[in-house]
């Protein structure tokens, strides 16, 4: 609905208002049923991204050394489907074929989904609470965190699992958890948190911590390509493991954050006009700031630090669907799984047979995209 | 009707260590009109904010509808309670109606969307506050005026008894003041609304709140309504101005003009006496000067209920008066000549001179036959003031002949008396 139409379906009452007084109808005027039917726009805009995510996934499973068909990828998938893949006889397609296809292909694009999706929405999240759109989670030192326990556990060689997990999840947990622990209550003055004082020690935090990975890459040994590597950011290591790992964190952290995407919009207006609108700003602070970070720990834990992804595709999706935050998370998330599924598949071919880490194609591709942005709509769009 | 909806109970509130209010009581009964008054700092804000349940008070009670507010729940008591900042900066690109429906949020639980019925108090909040032709607009874009209506439209539509406002008419233009203050007065009688609103004008104050509060050192200085509150003795001890205060005749409510920018007068002249001759209004604006520059000032023949006569009595000068709408009579005449004798210095303002008033004319006659130095202010030839057929004039001429000093300006007479008190000094 643009602006013009509205002013038109209320012309004259837009003109007249003193004269004419205040009706009180029961039934809506174009306008506002238009309005409403916003949300049914909103639908569009999850189901128009959900399919092209899934057009996406099957043209990044056809990306790689081994040259497999489309139509091969699609029956191997619907293969899997419980009910579908019993429909007709399981051996049509080659056994190498398809266990590239479901045994390493399929978990490393879903862990680019998975990882994506988190980076998005705890970068929205952020975002809102922050009142701020250059937070992410990197600003709040959380990704500096989750970097530093994984560090450890690379160059410490702690080689144990628990629970069937590697210690590199687990330490980034940790790192993450404590990183975001610290930095709020370094920012707590009393029963607050400002959010300047808030950012502040976020990136102070975050240097420290940067400074000591930096310093594990000095003592890191043999272990120092491992860790570089990790650094950069990527998906070489992830399989079937790790998917299930972090899957259901990944699923009820969004749908948590989820429930405050209203609290998300009124925090736009400043934490105490929140306040006075009913949201328990400091209940709903501590619930989102832990949100954010169990996300982001999730993601790290599998990707290492793949930057950019937090802070460019929130932004990109405010300018395309609003600031409205029920929109605005189901929408980034699924922009950032697209987003990291194609960087993946970039990754992967460019330097074939060898792979360059993802995080360097989203710091390559989203710089200059941002960058772009910003000038294109310097002036007309208000951060 | 006219139940009590909020109270105040012995309110302790500040920040940190230091307290801005102590012991602060006060109530509100449904469809009143309050404002609160008082000088930069002297808790205006932190009032409200107490109230508005941002700033947990030490001690005492705010009571709303019976409940004290920090028992409550946030959502509970933002049904009733709204509060419009005295600057509002939305982050991102939300329209105006995005943010009214904000207004709503009360009222919603966590898994609810807005309804259409949520959007019709939208619209009627903003059609109220005439913003509706905005809907659409990013609030960013709309002018400071416009988003101050919008977020009055806002707190409507979450449907309070109470409304709380930090001076709502900050950003306003002087229509829109008006606008916007006649709304809130009509909310207030008709939804039997509590309005209090901080102001920071006097005039706007007493024409529309029922009550004012006027803070002053930590503490409620004055209670009640405007013509109790807006004395000049209460506004000179808390602001520290002296001021006019009087019922204006057109509104029929009170105004408040400061006299005198400040209470520490210059440095009086000492020893040196003027009497100023005026009538009509002519003389106000120099009797003010002259005695904020501190000169001793005396004033005569002025008549009851003249414009002069008026200001000579606010400012607390000696005055010989006549009754309203008479001429002067001998025996005023006399009493001005005493006074005139005390002078060291008259000044004679360009009033209109007619049959009434010709004696003060003859005053300054006698006055310049007793030596004394005569200064004439005569920005408007006499000719076009005399209303007495030529005799004024002949008077006024007679006057100059004599070796009255003639002046144009204010400037020159202050120029002159200075220059005849250095003389007297040296």
């Amino acid at each position: 609905m643009n602006r013009d139409e509205l002013t038109q379906s209320h012309g004259q009452k837009v003109l007249k208002p003193q004269r004419e007084p205040v009706r009180h109808t029961n039934s809506l005027t174009v306008g506002e049923v238009r309005y409403l039917r916003r949300y049914g726009r909103w639908k569009y805009i999850v189901l128009g991204l959900t399919a092209l995510l899934t057009l996406v996934t099957i043209l990044s499973l056809n990306v790689g050394f081994a040259q497999i068909p489309v139509s091969h990828i699609v029956g191997i998938l619907v293969d899997e489907v419980p009910i579908l893949g019993n429909l007709h006889s399981s051996s049509v397609f080659p056994e190498g074929e398809r266990l590239i296809i479901i045994q390493i292909r399929l978990p490393r694009i879903l862990a680019g989904i998975l990882v994506g999706v988190s980076l998005a929405a705890s970068g929205a999240l952020f975002q809102g609470i922050f009142r701020n759109p250059m937070a992410d989670p990197y600003v709040l030192g959380v990704s500096s965190g989750a970097g530093l326990g994984a560090a450890l556990a690379i160059v410490l060689r702690v080689g144990f699992t628990f629970f069937g997990i590697d210690t590199i999840p687990i330490m980034a947990f940790i790192g993450a958890a404590g990183a975001t622990f610290t930095v709020y209550n370094i920012a707590r003055v009393g029963p607050r948190t400002p959010v300047v004082t808030l950012l502040l020690s976020g990136i102070a935090v975050s240097i420290f911590l940067s400074a000591l990975v930096s310093m594990l890459q000095v003592v890191a040994g043999w272990e120092l390509h491992k860790l570089v590597f990790w650094l950069m950011g990527g998906f070489s290591y992830a399989g079937w493991r790790e998917v299930w790992a972090i899957l259901p964190l990944v699923c009820l952290g969004i749908a948590l954050t989820y429930l405050f995407a209203r609290d998300l919009n009124i925090l736009a207006l400043g934490e105490e006009e929140a306040q006075h609108l009913g949201v328990d700003v400091e209940k709903s602070k501590k619930i989102l700031i832990l949100l954010g970070s169990l996300l982001t720990a999730a993601a790290v834990s599998i990707s290492g630090l793949v930057g950019f992804v937090g802070l460019i595709v929130p932004h990109l999706t405010r300018m395309l669907v609003g600031p409205d935050h029920r929109i605005l998370i189901p929408s980034s998330l699924l922009t950032g799984a697209i987003f990291l599924v194609c960087c993946d598949a970039i990754a992967r071919v460019v330097f074939v047979p060898s792979e360059l880490p993802v995080g360097i194609i989203t710091a390559l591709s989203g710089g200059p995209f941002f960058i772009y942005l910003l000038r294109k709509k310097k002036g007309t769009y208000s951060l | 009707m006219n139940l009590v909806s909020l109270e105040i109970d012995g309110m302790s509130c500040g920040y940190d260590s230091s307290p801005v209010l102590e012991s602060t009581s006060f109530s509100a009964k449904e469809g009143e009109f309050i404002g609160i008054l008082g000088p930069n700092g002297s808790g205006k804000t932190t009032l409200l904010r107490t109230i508005s349940r941002t700033l947990k008070p030490y001690k005492g009670v705010v009571l709303l509808d019976g409940r004290d507010i920090y028992q409550m729940v946030n959502k509970d008591v933002a049904k009733q309670l709204a509060v419009v900042p005295q600057d509002s900066v939305v982050m991102f690109n939300f329209t105006a109606l995005d943010v009214v429906l904000m207004g709503r949020n009360p009222h919603l639980n966590r898994f609810q969307f807005e309804s259409s019925g949520d959007l019709m108090i939208a619209r009627e909040s903003m059609e109220l506050t005439q913003t509706w032709h905005l809907a659409d607009t990013p609030i960013a874009k709309v002018s400071g005026g416009q988003r101050q209506r919008i977020i009055i439209a806002r707190a409507l539509a979450q449907k309070p008894k109470v409304l709380l406002l930090d001076e709502p008419t900050l950003h306003l233009d002087l229509k829109s003041q008006i606008e916007i203050l006649d709304l809130l007065r009509t909310l207030c009688r008709q939804s039997e609304l509590v309005v209090i609103a901080v102001f920071h004008d006097f005039n706007l104050s007493a024409r529309y709140c029922d009550k004012i509060i006027l803070l002053c050192d930590k503490k409620i200085v004055s209670l009640g309504e405007p013509e109790e509150v807006l004395t000049k003795e209460n506004i000179s001890d808390v602001f520290r101005v002296e001021v006019f205060v009087k019922r204006h005749p057109i509104t029929g409510s009170l105004y408040v003009i400061p006299l005198i920018g400040s209470r520490s007068r210059e440095a009086k002249k000492e020893g040196f006496r003027v009497h100023l001759i005026c009538g009509g209004g002519s003389g106000s604006s120099l009797m003010t000067r002259l005695v904020r520059e501190g000169w001793n000032v005396t004033a005569g023949v002025l008549n009851i209920l003249d414009t002069d006569h008026e200001t000579a009595e606010t400012l607390g000068i000696p005055t010989v008066s006549e009754a309203p709408f008479s001429p002067i009579t001998s025996q005023t005449y006399e009493d001005n000549l005493r006074l005139i004798q005390k002078a060291d210095a008259v000044i004679v303002a360009d009033f209109l001179v007619g049959f009434g008033n010709l004696k003060n004319l003859e005053a300054v006659k006698a006055a310049l036959e007793k030596k004394i130095p005569t200064i004439v202010v005569s920005s408007v030839p006499i000719e076009k003031r005399d209303f007495t057929k030529g005799k004024g004039e002949a008077l006024f001429k007679e006057l100059l002949a004599s070796g009255a000093i003639i002046v144009g300006t204010h400037d020159g007479a202050v120029g002159a008396i200075e220059s005849l008190r250095s003389q007297r000094l040296s």
